[in-house]
C-alpha cells in the first residue's frame, strides 16, 4: 500500500496541550491502536463514518497500527465530540484534544 | 489490531447479504446476542471498559461530562443492535443496515472478550491454554466480522 505525503503530526501531538483554551484553535480527533479491533474493521469504520476513500482509510488505519494513533478528523469542539461519539459507538478508541 | 484471513460467512447478493451460517452457528450467535444484552444491563464492570472509552485524556472533568452525556445513547444503540441480531439470526439474507448491526454486536463482543482475556497483539493461539474456549470464540467472532466487513464494502459509496 502506498503512503501519501502528509505533514508529520507526531511532534505537534507530543507537546503539552495549552491550559489556556483558545476557542479559535480546532479540535482534533485521534484514534488509538488497540490489540483487539481488526484492521479491516477499523478501515471500514473510517470509510463509513467519514466517507474517506479506501486509500485514505487504509492509510489512517495503518498509521494507527504502526504509530499507535492517527488524527482522523478535526473541527469545532461540537463536531469533534460527535465524531468521537460515533467512533465509540463503533467500538474504536477515539479521543479529542485541541490542536496546537 | 489483528489481521485475519477471509472465510465465507456472508456473501453480498445484489442489495442484500446472504448469511451462510449453519444452525449451530446461528444458535451460538443468538445465544451471544442474549448474553451481550444481559451484560449491558449490568453495571459496567471492567469487562465493559472498551465499550465506554475515555474521550478527553487530559481533562477528567470534561471526560466525566462526556461520559454522562453519551452513556445512555451508547447503551441504547448497542441494545438495538442486539435486538436486530436476535430478530434476524434465522434469516437467509440481511439488508445492509441489519448487517451493520450484526457488526456492532460482533465487534462489541470481541471487545468484551478480548478485554476479559487481556489480549495483546503478540498473542499466538495456544490450543493448550486454559482459556482456549474463550480464545477460540474471539477468533471465530473475528472471522465473522472480517467477512461481514468484506460483504459491507460493496455497499459503500
Amino acid at each position: 500500500m502506498t503512503r501519501a505525503a502528509m505533514p508529520d503530526i507526531d511532534e505537534r501531538l507530543d507537546e503539552d496541550v495549552d491550559e489556556d483554551v483558545d476557542t479559535e484553535r480546532p479540535w482534533i480527533v485521534l484514534v488509538w491502536n488497540d490489540p483487539i479491533n481488526l484492521m479491516s474493521y477499523v478501515a471500514f469504520v473510517f470509510r463509513k463514518l467519514f466517507g474517506y476513500s479506501r486509500q485514505k482509510a487504509d492509510k489512517l488505519m495503518l498509521d494507527v497500527h504502526h504509530k499507535g494513533r492517527a488524527v482522523v478528523s478535526s473541527g469545532t469542539r461540537e463536531k469533534a465530540e460527535m465524531d468521537v461519539f460515533r467512533l465509540h459507538e463503533h467500538g474504536l478508541w477515539a479521543t479529542m484534544q485541541q490542536d496546537d | 489490531m489483528v489481521r485475519r484471513r477471509r472465510p465465507v460467512a456472508f456473501a453480498r447478493s445484489g442489495g442484500l447479504v446472504e448469511v451462510r451460517l449453519g444452525d449451530e452457528e446461528r444458535d451460538l450467535v443468538a445465544n451471544l446476542a442474549g448474553q451481550f444484552r444481559s451484560l449491558l444491563s449490568e453495571d459496567a464492570g471492567p469487562d465493559q471498559r472498551r465499550l465506554y472509552p475515555t474521550a478527553y485524556l487530559d481533562d477528567p472533568e470534561r471526560d466525566a461530562d462526556y461520559a454522562a452525556l453519551v452513556h445512555d445513547d451508547l447503551l441504547r444503540s448497542r441494545l438495538e443492535a442486539a435486538d436486530v441480531v436476535s430478530a434476524t439470526v434465522g434469516n437467509e439474507t440481511l439488508d445492509p443496515g441489519e448487517l451493520e448491526q450484526w457488526m456492532v454486536v460482533l465487534n462489541s463482543l470481541r471487545l468484551v472478550i478480548g478485554t476479559r482475556l487481556d489480549i495483546s497483539e503478540a498473542d499466538e493461539f495456544d490450543p493448550e491454554a486454559p482459556d482456549v474456549a474463550e480464545r477460540s470464540l474471539l477468533l471465530w467472532l473475528g472471522l465473522l466480522l472480517e467477512e461481514a466487513v468484506e460483504a459491507s464494502l460493496g455497499f459503500l459509496r
